[in-house]
């Protein structure tokens, strides 16, 4: 890999570590020194990827947290869990908060909070789980933010009239839009935090890449779409080159710029770059989130 | 006195998308199901999602002791009703001899005996100053036979008649009864594994749930005495008809053994994965 800067001292949370992106960035920035959390659904897979992270870097710091992001209860008890973590760690700050964490569905599902599963995964649960963290990530000499976006929102808005798409709801509608969401809320956090130069919030474009997403919640036609459209992608761990960078670099070229791909500042799409838009949707998520996240001055 | 909306099995997969519809119409709710800790979350969240106000309370609704409580509770809140959606249901799936008399209690408990009480109970608590709306979750399985879910299905046939009887007889005191006939709908990770398992036939009949809940809302409202949704399903339904029932029993006999093979790993995979926890409904 190249520029490899030591990340000994680093506190990062990665969201989704289990497999993909997020399993390729949290065992990169373990190699690299940092001390990292991780965060999978299935404790037999988190366990199995603790081990397989190990075999590789015997003096890894690594722990992997169990929660299911669906959950907003589950996401407030594992901000709990980090806080925890980080304290036993002797960590009085939060470096990075990777929201990698993504999830496909090919029907409906509405969580158990009684959103849609998309909504409440892609978008809502990294919402929330900023919000819990954000005193920890106030600490940090420089914290960030970084949420996995994609490419595929360029093509799409927010329906607002029903943005959990009860009616006429479409995998890739209800993906789209939150992956639009990814980037929204990422410029509206650097805009309400503006006070605060030393937090940041990216979203990270992958590009496209040969993961599991799509395959685990769809079948048939869909499932054999997203498997094919993978299979054209790059690594997950060439993915995650963004996310190491951004998460790393101690200084960036345009500390700025909301929108990364392959470690390079992008323009997202006209309606990502619409503040209306965005705060309107940062209202929304506080409201459906039941927090209302500080601004300004933190810590 | 407030008007209300009565959800029974609200935190399965249909009940949560029939309460967001209900609240969506700026309607304020009252929720049952037997986990409390189900129910919480999303009371918040339909709270948060549209402003309306929701109550509720946990009730095993088969056990009669239960039910008494939970009208007594109902009572105190001085609560009146302009819908009521009798949602909980339940099935065991498999053949009649495996289950156990308690299995079968507490299908006739649920499905039958406690849909018919707590329409009672509505029915006298009514909003008298607006129309009343009963929407009953019956099942496509209503219509058929069914071998592998026998005392299921007629449970469900049960409510599709009484339901159609007394679409009738409350006509005249301006109140409305709906049996809703769905397929099977993908609400959990564990249902979608084993519509998946189906194959083409269970996608074809599938529906996303908010879509079922709307139509079921809007057909109920209109008073339609039977609501199947899905152009495919109410072919089906058509179909079902014209086939003599012993013919009938006899081919869905061989498409649920057929499916319960597709679907034996799922099940047997469930036990290993949390992903795939049963519904509580």
């Amino acid at each position: 890999m190249e520029n490899v800067t030591d990340l000994t001292g680093k506190t990062i949370v990665v969201t989704g570590a289990t497999a993909g992106i997020g399993q390729a960035a949290l065992t990169a920035l373990a190699a690299r020194g940092a001390t990292v959390i991780g965060v999978g659904r299935s404790e037999a897979r988190c366990e199995a990827a603790r081990r397989v992270l190990l075999s590789a870097y015997p003096q890894a710091q690594i722990t992997y947290l169990v929660a299911d992001l669906a959950s907003q209860r589950q996401v407030r008890l594992l901000a709990t869990a980090i806080r925890e973590r980080l304290h036993a760690a002797g960590a009085d700050h939060l470096d990075v908060l990777v929201n990698n964490a993504g999830t496909v569905s090919s029907w409906y599902v509405a969580t158990e909070d009684g959103y849609e599963m998309q909504f409440a995964v892609n978008h809502l649960a990294a919402f929330l789980l900023t919000g819990e963290l954000l005193p920890l990530l106030g600490r940090a000499e420089a914290g960030r933010v970084l949420t996995v976006s994609s490419g595929s929102h360029f093509r799409t808005r927010i329906h607002w009239q029903d943005v959990m798409f009860r009616r006429g709801y479409g995998i890739l509608k209800a993906y789209t839009q939150s992956k639009l969401a990814n980037v929204l809320f990422s410029a509206e956090f650097n805009r309400r935090m503006v006070g605060l130069a030393r937090i940041r919030a990216y979203a990270v474009d992958p590009g496209l890449v040969n993961t599991q997403i799509g395959l685990k919640g769809t079948s048939g036609l869909e499932h054999w779409f997203w498997g094919r459209r993978a299979a054209g992608g790059v690594s997950p761990e060439q993915a995650a080159q963004t996310i190491i960078h951004l998460a790393s670099a101690p200084t960036l070229e345009d500390p700025d710029a909301v929108y990364w791909n392959a470690c390079r500042p992008c323009r997202p799409s006209r309606i990502a770059q619409r503040p209306a838009e965005a705060a309107r949707l940062w209202a929304l998520s506080e409201r459906l989130c039941g927090i209302i996240m500080p601004e300004g001055q933190l810590a | 006195m407030r008007s209300t909306v009565l959800i029974t099995g609200a935190t399965g997969g249909l009940g949560k998308a029939l309460a967001a519809e209900c609240a969506a119409r700026g309607w304020d709710l009252f929720l049952t199901d037997v986990s409390e800790q189900a129910l919480a979350p999303l009371v918040a969240g339909l709270e948060r999602q549209f402003g309306v106000t929701v109550l509720y309370r946990a009730a095993n609704l088969t056990d009669p002791q239960a039910r008494t409580e939970l009208w007594q509770a109902i009572d105190r809140l001085g609560l009146r009703f302009h819908f009521l959606c009798n949602v909980a249901g339940i099935d065991f799936e498999g053949p009649f001899v495996e289950r156990t008399l308690d299995d079968l209690h507490t299908i006739l408990r649920l499905n039958i005996e406690s849909t018919v009480e707590t329409t009672r109970h509505a029915l006298s608590r009514r909003d008298r100053t607006r129309p009343l709306h009963i929407l009953n979750v019956a099942s496509l399985a209503a219509f058929y036979p069914m071998p592998l879910k026998a005392v299921y299905a007629s449970s469900k046939r049960f409510l599709l008649d009484w339901s159609l009887a007394l679409n009738r007889e409350l006509r005249e005191a301006d109140a409305t009864v709906t049996a809703l006939c769905p397929a099977g709908m993908p609400s959990t990770p564990l249902v979608i594994s084993l519509i998946d398992a189906q194959g083409l036939p269970g996608r074809l009949t599938t529906m996303n749930t908010g879509e079922v809940a709307a139509r079921a809302i809007e057909d109920a409202l209109r008073g339609r005495a039977i609501c199947i949704p899905g152009l495919i399903n109410q072919v089906l339904r058509v179909a079902g008809g014209m086939v003599p029932p012993q013919i009938l029993a006899a081919l869905i006999e061989r498409r649920w053994r057929q499916s319960q093979k597709q679907a034996a790993p799922v099940l047997a995979a469930r036990q290993h994965s949390p992903d795939l926890a049963p519904s509580t409904r």
